[in-house]
């Protein structure tokens, strides 16, 4: 006979607290005092005495940052979508990186894990930790993000003078675009991310931080969402200087009655800029912003 | 129906579409929207009235004609007032089509193409199914064919979207939830002669299906081949549907709630309970999108999520007189 509901919920209850202590005491024994700093989940951050010698990276712009900090040969694991650089693909594809399998990311036995600190992966950090894998979430969305992830994922795996280099040559980089651009006017743009439905960069992406860096203004940065929906007759009354489009685009759109109604498109100011190879706000950031730069002012840095 | 209520239902489809293709975050005056529709006024408001609204409003308003009259069509051929068009697995098959694009990263215009193939695979596969199941005519059986098709589709969507990137998925569920933000003059001349070639076949068999909706015994005895009207009838809608579905995505409630409206407001023959139907489509599509256009600026909001919240209360009055 089935028991009652109240008896297998008291099963259960005692079922957990039993689990309980195992899965924390695992978590925190890591900790060495002092050492600590917190990831994007507001959990410690275990730094390790030896530093970790398999590591899976679940997003595309953590993977780049390990490779340019010198961990790369230590990288095992990556998400499906990490392009770069082209040495991380030959590492292990464990899925899309959001609620990833954690089997199959076990089944690589990593010391480290690093996964994009979205709520999907709430769950998964439990248990990638209950597991005993010292696991970490990073939020990086947008250039002031990038130093902070840098550095910490230094600390974490031993690299910390190259993390530092890193951060100190993007830093230098944009700084030296902002100085080229500051003088000069700054065109009004639109960011075209998606066509159906129209997705624009908007104030929470980076690619915003990119477009006021390389001396523009997005004519969407009210925003807060990193890719908005917005409506075409919306575009229009914003009536922006510039359009910036991906690479295969560019043509249809100058083609399509439609996007006649934009003064930009009628007067032929389309920009292709390929946001498929910028990665995140990751080490080429800089990189990123000197062809921004030169694409929206030509002439400037040489 | 009373001519006054045909001029009546003619002179609302006709302000609604004046009303949206004057309003937007542009407002224009109906001194701008006639010079910009014969081309003269400023380049902005000549691109803004010509090619972005005249399309929309125009394919807003065969989208809603078409769903009317097929909801129409269907309710009095299978003599069931919760028929709709999406019930024939219609909606299902265009979206497992549409997200199979999506999946194997097709560009984003085959999106529709590949979801009007869909639409039609799945009307083909209700049928033979109802037909498997010995119910040729029989619309208890071709709805609940309809039905396991769907949940069939259902299934093959969440498989496939599964593992996709997320802007696609965006994209796909998007299309999904409706839109004619996207119109174009070559999408309203497509979609212009599947509705016009659909609402004719069926007013055309408009008598056939008065004689449906007394019984199949009495129509068979009043010499119709119930079997073979059923068929048409369905082939039609489903024309109809996979059409819309092909050009706007899932518009819901539409087809199910308008023909109820139009019988409740005293048409009787289905030659006036069809066209009447696809005229009160039109202009509540029309009035449906211009507020998915204005209601939440910059963005969008779906145009099937709009039909549905216009359409529920309307259809919980009629719901209450009906018990």
């Amino acid at each position: 006979v089935f028991p009652p509901l109240r008896i297998i919920a008291r099963r259960l209850a005692v079922a957990a607290l039993l689990a309980l202590p195992s899965a924390c005491d695992r978590g925190a024994a890591r900790v060495p005092p002092g050492s600590a700093a917190l990831d994007d989940f507001g959990d410690t951050v275990a730094v390790l005495p030896a530093p970790p010698a398999r590591i899976v990276s679940l997003s595309p712009s953590t993977t780049e940052l390990l490779f340019a900090i010198g961990a790369g040969d230590r990288v095992v694991g990556r998400s499906t979508y990490d392009s770069w650089p082209p040495a991380a693909l030959a590492r292990t594809d464990l899925g899309p990186g959001l609620r990833p399998n954690v089997e199959a990311v076990l089944g690589v036995r990593p010391d480290l894990v690093i996964v994009y600190a979205s709520e999907d992966n709430r769950d998964a950090v439990r248990r990638l930790r209950a597991a005993g894998v010292n696991t970490v979430a990073y939020r990086l969305d947008r250039i002031a993000d990038f130093e902070r992830v840098t550095l910490s994922l230094g600390a974490i795996t031993g690299d910390s003078i190259a993390a530092r280099r890193t951060v100190d040559t993007v830093r230098a980089t944009l700084d030296r675009v902002r100085a080229a651009t500051s003088g000069l006017r700054h065109p009004t743009v639109f960011w075209r991310l998606w066509e159906s439905p129209l997705l624009s960069v908007g104030g929470g992406s980076f690619l915003n931080d990119l477009l006021e860096i390389a001396g523009a203004r997005n004519v969407y940065a009210e925003l807060p969402q990193p890719s908005p929906a917005v409506t075409l007759e919306d575009l229009v009354g914003r009536d922006p200087d510039l359009l910036l489009t991906g690479p295969t685009t560019r043509e249809r759109v100058l083609r399509e009655p439609r996007w006649q109604s934009l003064r930009a498109v009628r007067e032929g100011r389309l920009l292709v800029f390929d946001t498929a190879i910028v990665n995140g706000p990751s080490a080429r950031v800089g990189e990123s912003a000197v062809r921004l730069a030169r694409l929206i002012h030509p002439g400037v840095l040489p | 129906v009373p001519p006054t209520r045909w001029v009546l239902l003619a002179a609302a489809l006709v302000l609604a579409a004046i009303g949206a293709v004057m309003l937007g975050t542009l407002h224009l005056a109906p001194g701008e929207v006639v010079q910009a529709a014969f081309g003269s006024g400023t380049p902005t408001h000549v691109a803004v009235v010509r090619s972005l609204r005249l399309p929309r409003v125009l394919l807003a308003m065969l989208v809603g004609a078409g769903l009317g009259a097929a909801g129409a069509a269907l309710q009095g051929a299978t003599r069931n007032g919760l028929a709709e068009p999406y019930l024939l697995g219609v909606s299902g098959g265009a979206a497992v089509g549409a997200v199979i694009a999506v999946a194997l990263r097709a560009a984003a215009p085959l999106v529709p193409l590949s979801g009007f193939a869909g639409a039609l695979a799945a009307v083909a596969l209700t049928l033979v199914v109802a037909r498997a199941a010995g119910g040729r005519g029989d619309p208890r059986v071709v709805l609940m064919a309809g039905v396991v098709v769907g949940a069939f589709a259902n299934a093959a969507i969440m498989v496939a979207l599964a593992n996709v990137d997320a802007n696609a998925v965006r994209g796909a569920l998007w299309w999904m939830m409706g839109s004619v933000a996207d119109a174009s003059w070559p999408q309203v001349r497509m979609l212009g002669v599947y509705v016009a070639v659909g609402i004719a076949v069926l007013l055309l068999l408009g008598r056939a299906i008065d004689l449906l909706a007394l019984g199949e015994d009495a129509a068979a005895g009043m010499g119709v081949d119930v079997g073979r009207v059923s068929v048409y009838v369905y082939v039609a809608a489903a024309l109809l549907t996979a059409g819309t579905v092909a050009a706007a995505g899932l518009v819901g409630f539409i087809g199910l709630l308008v023909p109820h409206l139009v019988r409740a407001a005293g048409a009787r023959t289905h030659r006036s309970i069809i066209g009447a139907s696809a005229l009160a489509g039109a202009a509540l599509v029309v009035v449906a999108d211009l507020v998915a256009r204005v209601a939440r600026p910059p963005a969008e909001l779906p145009l099937g999520a709009i039909t549905a919240i216009i359409g529920v209360p309307f259809f919980l009055v009629r719901l209450r007189r009906l018990a």
